[in-house]
């Protein structure tokens, strides 16, 4: 998250405040719109309150924390790999929040996919675009584009190839889709080159694409590409 | 064969804002959201719960209504444009309404 709370940076001293940009429509919308849902009953502002917060503390640093944890501890991870939802209260992932039985779409079975030598694994959800939110965050857009949705369980190699990942053939590659009841995460290989590395430093190598399972992780990759447009076909601009 | 869906034009004007997505293909640019995005987010979670517009229900609509109401629009936008279409169907409030409450919405953020 890259939420700032102390109020200074980037030049700003303390007590000062950013000039605010522009309010865009969608920002005006979105607030008329809940304000009309709450006057009319639909739901309370405490309700809102309650998913708002709960949404700002999730993202991909639990997944991250999980995997890393899983690298350096044997017993861990076969834990994580038994019983995901489980395993998750030891990083402080609970998976009933914020209401005690879950968000309608997170209380679900959490699988933990290792990767290996020859195993590939990829998460995608066909039908809609469900996504291990307590311990990803929000999925990306294009996670939730029929054009990812859709190809990726008919071409994944092709996909994965636009993504920049190009598995050899011998490694099978596996589509796990997502379905009302199931939530799939990741977990891919240490990679060499991260011998001795502490817990908080493999956290940073594993990114949200990783978990994903379209990148893999690497000691000088620290964020996931944000910078190129993939369109269909493969072609970058 | 089933009714084309209704259009809005208080939605449909946000495109002017927000600006075309002219890539059908995979890769909207990738993004960080908005604050908006999130508490939209969160509306749906609270509309959801309380049974008046369940999760799967709005993505399948988000789908159906994204590819053909909104499909110029980018993919970030489509759970407000679509939760404020279904809402609009089910009469829950009016265009007009609407229409009103962005107006005060936008004097209040001009005060601000």
């Amino acid at each position: 998250m890259s939420t700032r709370h102390d109020g200074h940076g980037h030049g700003e001293a303390p007590g000062e405040f950013q000039i605010a940009t522009k309010v865009s429509e969608f920002e005006i919308l979105e607030l008329a719109v809940r304000e009309l849902a709450i006057e009319k009953g639909l739901f309370s502002a405490e309700d809102h309150r309650k998913f708002a917060e709960w949404a700002d503390g999730i993202g991909p640093h639990g997944g991250s924390k999980l995997v890393a944890k899983a690298w350096v501890d044997p017993e861990f991870k076969q834990r994580l790999l038994a019983d995901g939802t489980k395993a998750c209260l030891e990083v402080g992932i609970d998976w009933l929040q914020p209401t005690g039985s879950g968000t309608p779409s997170d209380y679900t079975f959490f699988y933990v996919l290792e990767n290996t030598p020859k195993l590939h694994n990829v998460i995608v959800c066909t039908l809609c675009s469900c996504y291990p939110r307590p311990v990803l965050g929000m999925s990306p857009d294009w996670y939730r584009t029929p054009n990812y949705r859709r190809r990726m369980v008919r071409r994944p190699r092709e996909v994965l190839a636009e993504f920049g990942l190009h598995l050899p053939e011998d490694v099978e590659l596996r589509v796990h889709d997502s379905n009302q009841k199931s939530r799939f995460m990741v977990m891919p290989m240490r990679p060499e080159g991260t011998e001795g590395w502490s817990e908080k430093q493999l956290a940073e190598i594993v990114t949200r694409d990783t978990m994903i399972g379209v990148a893999l992780p690497a000691p000088n990759r620290k964020s996931d590409t944000k910078t190129e447009t993939l369109v269909s076909g493969g072609r970058r601009r | 064969m089933s009714a084309a869906p209704t259009t809005y034009d208080v939605l449909m004007d946000t495109l002017s804002d927000i600006g075309e997505r002219t890539d059908a293909g995979m890769g909207c640019l990738e993004h960080e959201p908005a604050v908006w995005e999130s508490r939209m987010q969160a509306t749906c979670e609270a509309l959801s719960s309380h049974g008046v517009l369940d999760n799967l229900e709005r993505r399948l609509a988000e789908d159906r209504l994204g590819e053909s109401v909104y499909a110029r629009f980018p993919v970030q936008t489509r759970s407000t444009l679509v939760v404020t279409h279904l809402l609009m169907d089910q009469k829950v409030f009016t265009e007009e309404e609407l229409r009103k409450r962005i107006e005060v919405v936008r004097d209040r953020f001009a005060e601000e």
